[in-house]
C-alpha cells in the first residue's frame, strides 16, 4: 500500500479520520447558514411565514452541526498539537497569524449562533437578519484563515516550481522546486555563495538588512530536518558552506535551529507577517473551492432532506395544504442552490484550483493524470492527455508531466542522501490518487447531472419530479460528501512527501514520542463510534421524516 | 518585557473567562441530571422545569466555555510555539486523556439535551450519569499537566528527546489535591450560584408550585453548599502544603507571610493575592453561613439573605479566577515552576538546556506575534467579542 511509504502512517491515519469527520461536519457550518442567511432575507422582504420557517429549519440544522463541531475541531486542534508538535511549533513561530485570526472568527460562530438563537422572538427582525449575516461571516472568515494555512502548506509563498509545461521538461537538476528566503545580511557574509549556486541557490536580491535567495528545496528540508533534531553548526551540512575563516567554535556550536530561525523570521517579515499565507499561489483558488464544495454539500442535503419529505407527502396523497407548500418551496429553494453551487464548483473555482497545482504542485498533476507507464491511466486510455494539458496549462502545446520521470530522491539533499532518502521514502506522491481524482470527477459530473435533471423538471417541465429522482436525493447527498471527502484525499496525500510542501516531512513534523499503534488504533475507533453517534442524534432529531412534525420542524 | 506583558494578558484574559465558565458547567453537569432524577421521582413538575432551565442554561454556555480555551490555546501557540511544541511532544497522554473525555463529554450534553422527554427515564438517567463522570474526570487530565508545570516528575530524556512516564507523572504530589481542591470548587461555586438563582427567582414569581421547587432546592442547597466550603479549607491547605515540593512557587505565595521552604528566597511578593483570595473566601463562608441560619430559624431566606446568596456565588467564582492567577503567577516567569530546582537541573541533558531555559521562560515571546498592528486588531477584535458575548447573556435572560 502506497500510504505506507511515508513516515508516520499511523498518525497519519488517525489525523485523515479526525480531520474527515471534523470537515464532514464542518461544510454544513460553512454552508447551511447562508441558505439560512437568504431564506431570512426572502422572508424579511416577502413577509411570507415559509420563509421563516425555512430559516428558522436551517438555523437549528446549523446550530445543531456548529455545536459538533466545535467538539471536533478542539479534538482536531489536539490531534494536531500531539501528534504533530513540530509542525505546530512551525506554525506557531512562522504563519501563526491566521491560526490567532481564527480565534476572532470561531468566537464570532458562537456569540452570534447563540443570539440567533436565542433571539428569534427578542429581536427586531432586521437586528436578526444583521445577526444572521455576522453567523454567516463567522464560519467563512473561519474559513478563510484556516484554508489560507493550509494553502501555505500545499504551496508556500515564493514558491518556485519544478516543471516547465512549455518544454515538458523537469527541473529537478537546477535545483527546483525553490524557495524564495531573506537571509540576514550577518548571516549571508559568513556564507560561500559561490558553492551554494553550484547546490542550485540563485541569490535574486537585497532588501534592508536582507538577501534574497531562491534556496533548493532539498537544502530547506535538510536544515528543518537538523534544526528540530537538536544539531549545531558542528554536525549540519552548513559547515560546508560556511567560508573557513568564520568556523570558529561558537559558531560551531550555534544550533541549527537559531540560524534557520533568524532566516525564516526575516522571510515572514519580508514577504508580511499578517499575509503570509494569504499571498500562497493556491490560496484564491482553495478557498473558493472550498466555500463552493460546503455550499454543494449543504444543498444536496438540504435537497435530500426534503426530497424524502415529498416522497412521504406522496405516499400519503397529499398535493397541497401549508406544510406541502413548506416542504415544496424548501426543496426549489435547495435545487437552486445546488444546482448554481456545483456548477460554479465544477466549472470556477475546481478549475481555477485546478490550474493552480497544476503550475505549483507538477509532482501531484502529474500522480492525478497517472501519467506514468506503470499503471493503466484513464486519461491516457480515454485520449484525455491534450484535453486536460489545456485544462491544466491553458495551452493544448502544454505538456502533461510525466511521472516517470520524477526522481525518487528529488526532494534529499545530496550530501546526505541515503539517511535523508531512508527517513522520508520516496520523494514522489502516490499514483494510486489518479483513481481517487478520477473517481471524484466522474461522481461529481454525475452529481451535477442529477441536479440537472431535478431543475429541468422543477422549472422547465414544471410538473412533479419522477420517483427516481426524489429516491435518489439521498444517496447524492452521501456522493456528494464522498466527493468532497476525495477531494481533500487528493490535495493531502497528493503533498505527500510532503507536510509543508518543500519545508518540512512528516518525520520532522510528526511526535518524537509517538503513541503505539494499538492506542492510535483505540483513538481512531473512539472518533468513529462517536462520530455515529452524532451522525444518529442528527438524523434522529433534524431531519428523520415522518416524526411528529409536520409543520413543526423548529421546536 | 512588553511582549511578555501582552502575552500573558491575552492568556490569562481567555483563561479567566474559560475557567468561570467551565466551573459553572462542571457543577451543573452535576445538579442537572440529580434536580432531574429527584423531580422524576416525586412528580415534580416545577422541578423538573427548573432542571430543564438550567440545562438550557448550560447547552448555551457551553460553546462560549470552549471557544475561550480554544482562544487561550491559539494565543499559547502565537505567543509561545516553541513551548507548545516542547509540550506537545512531551504530554500527549494527559492531554489525550482530556480530550477524549471533552469528546464523550459533548456527546453526553448532545445525549442529555435532546434525549429530555424523548428518552425513558432510565435511558437519560444514565445519559446523566455520563453527563456528570464526564464533567468531572475532564479536568483530571488538564490538572495532570499543571501538576507537571507545577514540577516536572516523571520526565525522562532519550538523548535530547524527553519523555514522560505517565504512570510516574500521575504520582505528582501536586496533582491529586490540586484535582480534588479544583473539582469540589467547582461544584461548590456552582451550588452556591444556582441556589442563589432560585432564592432570588424565588421573590419574582408568583407561580406557587415553582416556587416550592425552589424553595427545596435552595432548602437542600445550602448545607451542601456550607459543607463544600468547608471542604475547600481543608483541600486549600493540602494543596498548600504539597507546593511545599515547589519551592519557587511557594515562597512566591507563602514567603512573605513567614512560611518558607528551601533557602527561602522570594522571588516576587504575591501573598497579596492570596489574602484577597482568602477575604474573599471568608466573605462567601459568611453569607452562605447567613443563608443556612436564615433558613434554619425562620423557614426560608429573606430577599437580601437571597440576594447576598447569589453575590457569594458570584465570588465564589472571582475567587476560583483569582486561585487561577495566584497558582500561575507564582511561577512567572517559568513555564514549569520546578525549572530552576538543582534536582530538575541536573535531569536534563547539557545539550538540551539552553534551548529548554529559552523555551520555558514566558518572557521569550515569539516577537512576530506581539506586533503593534497585530496586537490593535487584537484589541479592536477582543473587546467587539466581548461585548458581544455580554450582549449574548443580555438576550438570553431577557424577557420575551
Amino acid at each position: 500500500m502506497e500510504w505506507g511509504i511515508y513516515p508516520a502512517a499511523a498518525d497519519r491515519l488517525l489525523s485523515f479520520i479526525g480531520i474527515a469527520v471534523h470537515w464532514t461536519i464542518l461544510q454544513y457550518v460553512v454552508g447551511l447558514p447562508l441558505l439560512a442567511f437568504v431564506a431570512e432575507l426572502l422572508y424579511l422582504k416577502t413577509g411570507d411565514q415559509k420563509w421563516l420557517k425555512i430559516a428558522k429549519t436551517l438555523v437549528k440544522g446549523f446550530i445543531i452541526v456548529f455545536a459538533v463541531g466545535a467538539a471536533t475541531g478542539t479534538a482536531s486542534e489536539f490531534g494536531l498539537v500531539l501528534l504533530w508538535p513540530n509542525l505546530t511549533q512551525a506554525a506557531g513561530n512562522y504563519i501563526y497569524f491566521p491560526l490567532y485570526a481564527e480565534v476572532f472568527a470561531f468566537l464570532m460562530e458562537v456569540v452570534f449562533i447563540y443570539m440567533l438563537w436565542y433571539g428569534w422572538e427578542k429581536l427586531p427582525k432586521k437586528v436578526h437578519v444583521i445577526v444572521m449575516l455576522f453567523a454567516l461571516i463567522g464560519p467563512w472568515f473561519s474559513a478563510a484563515m484556516i484554508v489560507s494555512v493550509n494553502s501555505y502548506m500545499v504551496a508556500p509563498t515564493g514558491l518556485e516550481p519544478a516543471y516547465n509545461p512549455a518544454t515538458g521538461q523537469w527541473l529537478f537538476d537546477q535545483g527546483y522546486p525553490k524557495l524564495l528566503l531573506a537571509v540576514p545580511t550577518d548571516y549571508a557574509n559568513i556564507l560561500n555563495v559561490t558553492l551554494l549556486q553550484q547546490l542550485g541557490m540563485e541569490v535574486v536580491g537585497q532588501n534592508g538588512g536582507v538577501v534574497l535567495v531562491k534556496m533548493p528545496a532539498r537544502i530547506i528540508e535538510r536544515l528543518v530536518y537538523e534544526a528540530w533534531h537538536g544539531y549545531t553548526v558542528q554536525d549540519s551540512i552548513l559547515k560546508l558552506v560556511i567560508k573557513p575563516e568564520y568556523l570558529n567554535q561558537d559558531v560551531l556550536n550555534t544550533p541549527v535551529m537559531a540560524i534557520l530561525d533568524a532566516i525564516l523570521k526575516a522571510t515572514v517579515n519580508y514577504v508580511g507577517v499578517t499575509t503570509v499565507t494569504f499571498k500562497s499561489p493556491v490560496y484564491l483558488g482553495s478557498i473558493l473551492h472550498v466555500i463552493g464544495s460546503a455550499i454543494t454539500v449543504s444543498s444536496f442535503t438540504v435537497l435530500a432532506a426534503y426530497a424524502m419529505r415529498k416522497l412521504q407527502l406522496r405516499q400519503k396523497g397529499v398535493k397541497n395544504g401549508e406544510y406541502y407548500e413548506y416542504v415544496d418551496t424548501f426543496f426549489k429553494f435547495a435545487a437552486i442552490f445546488a444546482l448554481v453551487a456545483i456548477v460554479l464548483q465544477g466549472t470556477v473555482f475546481g478549475h481555477l484550483m485546478g490550474t493552480e497545482i497544476a503550475e505549483y504542485n507538477p509532482e501531484k498533476f502529474a500522480a492525478m493524470e497517472g501519467t506514468s507507464q506503470s499503471i493503466f491511466s484513464i486519461s491516457r486510455a480515454f485520449g484525455l492527455e491534450k484535453l486536460m494539458a489545456f485544462l491544466g496549462y491553458g495551452s493544448f502545446n502544454a505538456h502533461l508531466p510525466n511521472y516517470d520521470e520524477i526522481p525518487k530522491d528529488y526532494c534529499v539533499c545530496s550530501v546526505t542522501h541515503d539517511q535523508d532518502l531512508a527517513r522520508i521514502g520516496d520523494c514522489r506522491p502516490p499514483l494510486f490518487l489518479h483513481y481517487v481524482y478520477y473517481t471524484k470527477i466522474g461522481l461529481a459530473i454525475l452529481s451535477g447531472l442529477f441536479v440537472l435533471g431535478v431543475a429541468y423538471y422543477l422549472f422547465v417541465k414544471k410538473t412533479e419530479l419522477p420517483e427516481i429522482l426524489l429516491k435518489l436525493a439521498l444517496p447524492f447527498a452521501i456522493i456528494i460528501q464522498a466527493v468532497s471527502w476525495m477531494g481533500w484525499v487528493v490535495r493531502e496525500v497528493g503533498r505527500k512527501p510532503w507536510t509543508i510542501y518543500g519545508v518540512m516531512t512528516p518525520d520532522v513534523a510528526r511526535t518524537f514520542n509517538p503513541a503505539p499503534t494499538s492506542l492510535v488504533a483505540l483513538v481512531a475507533v473512539f472518533f468513529i463510534v462517536i462520530l455515529g453517534i452524532l451522525a444518529y442524534a442528527v438524523w434522529k432529531f433534524l431531519w428523520l421524516p415522518g416524526k411528529e412534525e409536520v409543520g413543526m420542524e423548529v421546536s | 518585557m512588553v511582549g511578555s506583558s501582552i502575552a500573558v494578558f491575552w492568556l490569562a484574559y481567555t483563561f479567566g473567562i474559560h475557567i468561570m465558565l467551565v466551573n459553572i458547567g462542571i457543577a451543573l453537569s452535576v445538579l442537572v441530571p440529580y434536580l432531574k432524577y429527584r423531580a422524576k421521582k416525586n412528580n415534580d413538575q416545577a422541578l423538573l422545569n427548573f432542571s430543564y432551565k438550567l440545562m438550557r442554561f448550560y447547552a448555551a454556555t457551553y460553546g462560549v466555555a470552549g471557544v475561550y480555551a480554544t482562544a487561550f490555546t491559539v494565543f499559547l501557540l502565537s505567543f509561545y510555539p516553541n513551548f507548545l511544541g516542547v509540550a506537545g511532544n512531551i504530554a500527549l497522554m494527559p492531554f489525550a486523556i482530556a480530550i477524549l473525555l471533552i469528546v464523550v463529554h459533548f456527546t453526553a450534553i448532545t445525549t442529555y439535551y435532546y434525549g429530555w422527554n424523548r428518552f425513558s427515564d432510565k435511558a437519560h438517567n444514565i445519559a446523566g450519569i455520563f453527563l456528570a463522570i464526564s464533567a468531572l474526570l475532564i479536568p483530571l487530565g488538564f490538572r495532570a499537566v499543571f501538576a507537571f508545570l507545577n514540577t516536572p516528575k516523571g520526565l525522562y530524556f532519550d538523548g535530547i528527546v524527553a519523555r514522560l512516564d505517565l504512570t510516574e507523572a500521575l504520582t505528582n504530589p501536586t496533582l491529586l489535591p490540586l484535582y480534588l481542591k479544583s473539582v469540589v470548587a467547582a461544584l461548590t461555586a456552582g451550588l452556591i450560584l444556582v441556589t442563589g438563582y432560585a432564592a432570588v427567582k424565588y421573590y419574582k414569581i408568583s407561580d406557587d408550585s415553582y416556587r416550592n421547587a425552589l424553595k427545596s432546592v435552595v432548602d437542600r442547597g445550602v448545607p451542601w453548599a456550607l459543607a463544600g466550603l468547608g471542604l475547600m479549607l481543608i483541600l486549600g491547605l493540602w494543596y498548600a502544603l504539597s507546593l511545599r515540593v515547589v519551592e519557587y512557587k511557594f515562597n512566591n505565595i507563602f514567603g512573605p507571610l513567614g512560611w518558607k521552604v528551601g533557602d527561602g528566597t522570594v522571588a516576587y511578593n504575591l501573598s497579596w493575592l492570596l489574602i484577597i483570595k482568602l477575604i474573599l473566601y471568608v466573605a462567601q463562608v459568611y453569607l452562605v453561613y447567613t443563608a443556612y441560619t436564615s433558613i434554619k430559624k425562620n423557614g426560608f431566606l429573606s430577599q437580601k439573605d437571597a440576594s447576598n446568596l447569589l453575590f457569594a456565588g458570584m465570588l465564589a467564582l472571582v475567587t476560583i479566577v483569582l486561585g487561577e492567577y495566584l497558582n500561575a503567577f507564582s511561577q512567572y516567569p517559568y513555564f514549569i515552576a520546578d525549572v530552576t530546582d538543582p534536582k530538575v537541573i541536573q535531569s536534563i541533558p547539557p545539550e538540551v538546556l539552553p534551548y529548554l531555559a529559552n523555551v520555558l521562560n514566558l518572557t521569550n515571546v515569539n516577537t512576530l506575534a506581539t506586533l503593534t498592528s497585530v496586537q490593535v486588531l487584537t484589541i479592536g477584535f477582543m473587546a467587539f467579542l466581548s461585548l458581544a458575548t455580554v450582549y449574548f447573556f443580555y438576550i438570553y435572560f431577557k424577557e420575551k
